[in-house]
């Protein structure tokens, strides 16, 4: 039932009549007035969101797209049409940051496979599945400040994963020198860190399967990959749905700290993500209309992917 | 069903080897941290022999990480109880109230929810800059209310709108004012939901980098991940120390973890299947 709009102290014209109206007079002055502030109480508790989320987060989105058609430094504030847009596409290190974009997307089924796996196998109670819940989740809450230092041991060129190599007679890789490997190896500790949350995500879709699906299958003598293709997947579209994009959007914004602390672009700028571009532009090279027009251009990419990804997986579910 | 259960024990391996690849890291930064330069240079995998607290004493002292300490925790806790309070006010309204308008609000306050910080950084730092809030303690605040505030309107008004309108209706006959309800009603019903969201935003502040990055310029208002990457050039030669500094910001966020793992899971799983 509605009551913020309601006046509910209103009565019918006729009480005020038969009870006299020397008494009613001020008491319904002192009503309308309650029922005012009531009416105005539902602004008045969303003001405080809706103020701040249009002042510092629609509204900035607006003036960033509107700077990016200016200049810098001595053009500051001059319109100058398309150029900023010209430059970047004229900027290798731009393109080598959408590049490692479109790597992102590539790599995102593996991003989502991985987790999608483990809480499969988790619900269908492998050995020590309640330990492994926990202890999958725990790099999730840690800071990228944090895993990136302590990756930045784990990948030392006399580090663990070399000694690993070593032991299995390869040689060591140079993780994060290497401009042909650095990437793999930051969305590699990405994945590593973040996989946690997707698996918590999937087993809170598992818990809303019908296990009754699950029962037939097993009478039915399915097999334990038939059980997975042809009930598991299926019954969990959504669920498999909000991991891509959560994933999507996680490496998309969420990379930075990583690229902060373990290569800083480099080496050779490999290691660009239009994050860190928008970054090194704005606070380092003092460019920020530059930086703005990066970041319409990272806004659009991440409406482009999201719809199409949703487009596509809806495209997916409705085959099934 | 043996063919089952011996499926099942194959599954066990590769999810053992992920478990050890999860804990490793860790273990191996630990070890680390308590061993002298000497040992840690001759042989950097061998068990340290005892604790070592004079590495964490160093980079504890050295690398004034006090004070990063205090930075984090005045911001994260202002912006955490900001954050409560304008979420619960804005989830309590947009579920339980019907009043003109309250649709468009709320996809408003969903239309935040997907313009990312990288997005708007640049001009951001620019409306800071203009109000003279850049590198205050309210300017990053602030900062990390308009950045996790979307989520917790969100969380909060699909929590509320579990709450039947009866009981709201029941204190409205009772004579409370909307505030009223809000306050007595609305507030304590949400302590769940305000708990699990609590957490995340504060995990969120607590370990953001890029935020506090360009709120916060001058070294005096760092805030802890961010003095943790500064102790890298500091200890460059110094390894153990390092780890150790690393050792010290990561241990606050894992004991909330020990203690408050469900809470973590519901606030995170909450957006996927109520959404």
């Amino acid at each position: 039932m509605p009551i913020g709009g309601t006046s509910p102290l209103v009565r019918p014209a006729g009480s005020v009549r038969a009870d006299g109206a020397t008494v009613k007079q001020p008491r319904r002055r002192q009503d309308a007035r309650r029922g005012r502030t009531e009416r105005l109480a539902p602004y008045v508790l969303v003001a405080p969101a809706v103020l701040i989320i249009v002042i510092l987060r629609l509204w900035p989105l607006v003036l960033g797209v509107n700077f990016s058609f200016t200049g810098d430094g001595e053009l500051n504030g001059t319109p100058v049409g398309l150029s900023n847009y010209l430059a970047l596409a004229g900027d290798p290190l731009f393109r080598t940051a959408l590049r490692n974009v479109g790597l992102l997307v590539l790599l995102l089924p593996v991003a989502v496979a991985i987790p999608g796996m483990l809480a499969t196998f988790i619900y269908l109670r492998v050995p020590g599945h309640r330990v492994y819940r926990s202890v999958y989740f725990f790099p999730a809450v840690l800071s990228p400040v944090i895993v990136g230092a302590i990756f930045n041991l784990m990948l030392g060129y006399d580090g663990p994963l070399n000694a690993v190599l070593g032991a299995i007679g390869a040689g060591p890789v140079d993780w994060l020198g290497d401009p042909g490997i650095a990437m793999f190896t930051v969305v590699g500790v990405h994945i590593w860190a973040t996989f946690g949350m997707a698996l918590v995500v999937f087993l809170a879709g598992f818990s809303t399967l019908d296990a009754s699906l699950l029962d037939a299958a097993r009478v039915d003598g399915a097999s334990l990959r038939q059980t997975i293709w042809h009930v598991i997947i299926p019954s969990l579209t959504r669920t498999i749905q909000f991991v891509f994009v959560t994933t999507m959007i996680g490496m998309l914004t969420s990379m930075f700290g990583l690229l902060f602390v373990m290569t800083s672009g480099g080496p050779e700028g490999a290691t660009y993500l239009p994050e860190y571009y928008i970054w090194h532009q704005q606070g380092q090279m003092n460019q920020p209309a530059l930086a703005s027009a990066a970041s319409t251009v990272l806004f659009v990419v991440m409406l482009v992917v999201g719809l199409l990804q949703i487009t596509l997986l809806r495209r997916a579910g409705r085959q099934d | 069903m043996p063919g089952r259960r011996l499926a099942r024990w194959v599954a066990a391996v590769p999810m053992a080897v992920l478990a050890l690849a999860t804990i490793y890291p860790l273990v191996f930064t630990a070890n680390v941290a308590m061993k002298t330069r000497r040992d840690y240079i001759l042989d950097r995998f061998s068990p340290a022999g005892s604790l070592r607290w004079d590495n964490l004493a160093e980079a504890w002292a050295g690398a004034g990480m006090a004070r990063y300490f205090v930075n984090s925790f005045v911001v994260v806790a202002f912006a955490v109880a900001l954050l409560l309070l304008f979420g619960s006010m804005a989830g309590f309204a947009l579920s339980q109230l019907r009043f003109r308008g309250s649709s468009v609000i709320f996809l408003g306050c969903l239309a935040g929810l997907f313009v990312p910080f990288q997005v708007i950084m640049v001009p951001l730092t620019r409306v800071m800059a203009d109000s003279g809030l850049i590198d205050t303690y309210p300017g990053l605040i602030l900062a990390y209310v308009a950045q996790f505030l979307p989520f917790t309107v969100f969380l909060m008004t699909s929590h509320y709108r579990t709450i039947p309108a009866e009981i709201v209706d029941a204190a409205r006959i009772d004579g409370n004012t909307v505030y009223g309800v809000y306050r007595r009603i609305m507030l304590p019903l949400g302590v769940p939901a305000l708990l699990s969201v609590g957490i995340l935003d504060a995990l969120f502040c607590w370990n953001d980098v890029l935020i506090s990055l360009l709120m916060m310029p001058s070294p005096e208002h760092r805030t802890l991940m961010i003095g943790v990457n500064a102790l890298r050039g500091q200890y460059s030669d110094d390894i153990p120390t390092f780890a150790s500094g690393v050792l010290i910001a990561a241990v606050p966020v894992l004991m909330i973890y020990l203690f408050l793992q469900r809470q973590i899971a519901d606030g995170v799983t909450a957006g996927s299947t109520k959404g």
